[in-house]
């Protein structure tokens, strides 16, 4: 499963990340919070394709399909 | 650090730490802050607004807000760059790193890589935690003196939005001599990911406990993104935007246009009559008056831009538009340089630092030209004032200026996204997609007085910049168009004489020479086209009652089909020196905006001849 998976409302812990992901962005989602081990949570899904919100610590921020689907979470 | 006269200390951190605002507080000075991540590009400089003498002298430098010092776009490396270039050249007195206390771990793995940096220049650095007030309000601890005996720099808790901590945070700075040995061999790791453990830690042990509500956020987010109201909300945001345009400047313009025509009909009659009186009458009054009458709405637009900023709502605008841009090719992260392109192309072309794809970025440049840009209001102005009526619809609700207004900016927008739809289809590397993250600022109330002195401040430059340009091409039009025959007739002027030459390129779609010249004299700068209109009417009109331009336009009897067209030319057509030259700054070449520059004058002949016929055909 991976972030993109998540619905509006539920939260996962990242397991991995992908390994066709560039490292200049894998290295920037380890910055911004996304690392193994931390909790993310979905707080907006707007549907149509639009990116979606995740909660991490207390920032929020937009990713899209495209670099969600290379965050494995579980 | 000694306090030596001219002492510089910069201040970094991430999008949204509040830097801007610390910057704002310690030097009084009205920099623009932006709830947008990334919005400083360049480095503001201001000095200390401190009361006490000694420290008077300190220079605070602004850095962009960076998320790491390892970049992974243009506008990031820029700014690392400038940050490494004054540790480099020994420009630092000190460095204050800010970090947002309610978002510790964060602002630490970024305040890690900071005190590594400045280790290996050997320059004092100090953290300063903003929000504590936040964490106050929540009744939430920050431990500052564990972190700062574990980082051996000093921690300072700061409020940068209610003043808390300032005058201790310049205290600490007057005897600033860090130590920044010790961060090598116990904190700092050259390992991304055990930088990244330190930062957790040391938020798990020292910074606050439990998580902040942000129920606020969420509840408008769960608006301003909801898969329709979200979309309808911004329509009816961007629709108000372009109406604010017209009806909160309106008053404003009509009490200059007033102001200039009593000050034309004290002044003239005063002067003796002959050519100093006609200069003053045409030149002056015609030609720079009735540009002057455009700054109120270059101020509204400014302004409108600004709170959608500052309130954190064109993050939310770029969410809602990623989809849609992938479309046509672009990023939801081109919408904020494309929306700066409205105000004027050139800040937007520095916003598109942003997009931190090359293909992307430069499918942007191909863009932000064609957006309406705020030099091309006062030309829709005039052309809109002179063929649609002022008279509201649907009660007052809509007006038809309004309604118009809204209808060419849409047109310039369409322009723009067809341009790179097609481009973008043409090959297969400008096609692919690359990752869209964007933190969400939170949702506040913009803050009034740097809004305002901002958008004065642009509509100063604007009569600056334009200005100059404006009050040159004036005179040498007047000049021009007034003698050989002393103003007895525009059409045997010099002027005249060279625009019978060109009549022919602009006569198929209705407009006469004096409209040619008029429009080769805005290849400078589109402004001038209104200022050189002025000019050739004052002179035609001489010796009649002041009249608007608009009127005037509507009594030579131009076709609406003309008008029409010139609308459509001006909306496509790269018509700006300034543009050409950030472009080429950026792109570092001048290939690309030659073929704008070409292609863009060939699609808005093209469009503007189909646009007459169109109009003449219907009407």
């Amino acid at each position: 499963m991976t972030l993109w998976d998540l619905t509006q409302g539920t939260s996962a812990k990242v397991s991995r990340f992908k390994s066709s992901i560039e490292s200049g962005y894998r290295t920037r989602l380890s910055e911004l919070g996304f690392h193994p081990g931390e909790q993310i949570a979905c707080v907006m899904s707007p549907g149509m394709g639009a990116p979606k919100l995740y909660r991490v610590n207390n920032t929020v921020y937009s990713l899209d399909d495209s670099i969600a689907s290379l965050i494995e979470v579980a | 650090m000694s306090s030596n006269p001219d002492s510089k200390i910069a201040l970094v951190g991430s999008p949204n730490s509040g830097k801007s605002l610390l910057f704002n507080r310690l030097t009084g000075l009205n920099q623009k802050v932006a709830n947008f991540p990334g919005i400083t590009v360049d480095i503001a400089s201001g000095q200390s607004v401190d009361a006490s003498a000694d420290s008077s002298s300190v220079q605070y430098l602004d850095f962009p807000g960076v998320y790491s010092l390892q970049a992974i776009s243009g506008e990031e490396k820029i700014a690392i760059q400038g940050f490494i270039n004054a540790l480099e050249e020994n420009l630092l007195d000190a460095v204050v790193c800010v970090v947002d206390s309610t978002r510790l771990e964060k602002g630490l793995i970024f305040a890690l890589q900071v005190l590594e940096t400045c280790h290996k220049y050997n320059v004092p650095v100090l953290i300063a935690a903003n929000m504590i007030d936040v964490l106050d309000q929540h009744s939430m601890q920050f431990k500052d003196q564990g972190l700062s005996e574990a980082l051996s720099v000093k921690v300072l808790p700061i409020s940068a939005k209610t003043g808390t901590g300032l005058n201790e945070l310049r205290n600490a700075l007057a005897d600033a001599s860090v130590p920044p040995a010790k961060f090598q061999t116990d904190i700092i790791a050259s390992d991304e990911s055990i930088n990244h453990l330190h930062a957790q830690q040391l938020a798990q042990k020292y910074g606050p406990k439990g998580e902040l509500l942000i129920n606020t956020q969420t509840r408008l987010d769960s608006f301003f993104l909801h898969s329709w109201l979200g979309g309808l909300s911004f329509f009816i945001i961007m629709y108000l935007l372009f109406q604010s345009i017209f009806t909160w400047a309106a008053p404003v313009m009509d009490a200059v246009e007033a102001m200039i025509q009593w000050l034309a009909s004290v002044v003239v009659p005063v002067i003796p009559a002959g050519v100093a009186s006609d200069f003053t009458s045409d030149a002056l009054f015609g030609g720079i008056g009735a540009f002057l009458v455009f700054v109120p709405q270059i101020f509204v637009l400014t302004l409108v831009i600004g709170i959608l900023e500052d309130s954190g709502y064109l993050a939310r605008a770029a969410v809602i538009c990623h989809k849609p841009l992938r479309f046509f090719g672009l990023t939801g992260k081109s919408f904020i340089p494309m929306l700066s392109g409205v105000a004027c192309a050139i800040p937007g072309i520095y916003a598109a630092r942003t997009v931190d794809s090359t293909r992307k970025r430069w499918l942007t440049y191909l863009a932000i030209p064609l957006m309406p840009c705020s030099a091309r209001l006062p030309v829709y102005s005039l052309i809109i004032s002179a063929f649609i009526p002022a008279q509201k619809a649907m009660g007052g609700l809509l007006g038809w200026q309004g309604l118009a207004m809204f209808a060419i900016y849409l047109f310039g927008i369409l322009c723009a996204l067809l341009v790179t739809a097609l481009v973008s289809r043409s090959s297969e590397e400008l096609r692919t997609d690359l990752p869209f993250v964007l933190e969400m600022p939170p949702y506040r109330l913009p803050s009034w007085r740097p809004l305002i002195t901002h958008g004065l401040h642009r509509s100063q430059q604007f009569v600056t910049k334009a200005g100059k340009v404006i009050f040159a091409v004036t005179v040498i039009i007047w000049i021009l168009g007034y003698f050989p025959n002393y103003g007895a007739s525009l059409g045997d002027s010099w002027l005249g004489t060279m625009g019978q030459w060109i009549e022919p390129v602009f006569a198929p779609f209705g407009l006469d020479w004096r409209y040619g010249v008029a429009i080769l004299s805005s290849f400078l700068a589109r402004e001038v086209f209104v200022g050189t209109l002025g000019t050739m009417f004052g002179i035609d009109g001489a010796g009649e009652n002041f009249t608007s331009l608009a009127q005037q336009i509507q009594e030579s009897g131009l076709p609406l089909g003309a008008g029409a067209a010139l609308l459509v030319f001006f909306a496509i057509a790269l018509q700006c020196v300034s543009t050409l030259a950030v472009l080429q700054r950026e792109t570092g070449s001048w290939r690309l905006p030659a073929q704008l520059f070409i292609s863009y004058s060939i699609f808005a002949y093209a469009a503007a001849l189909g646009m007459f016929h169109l109009v003449e055909f219907l009407v």
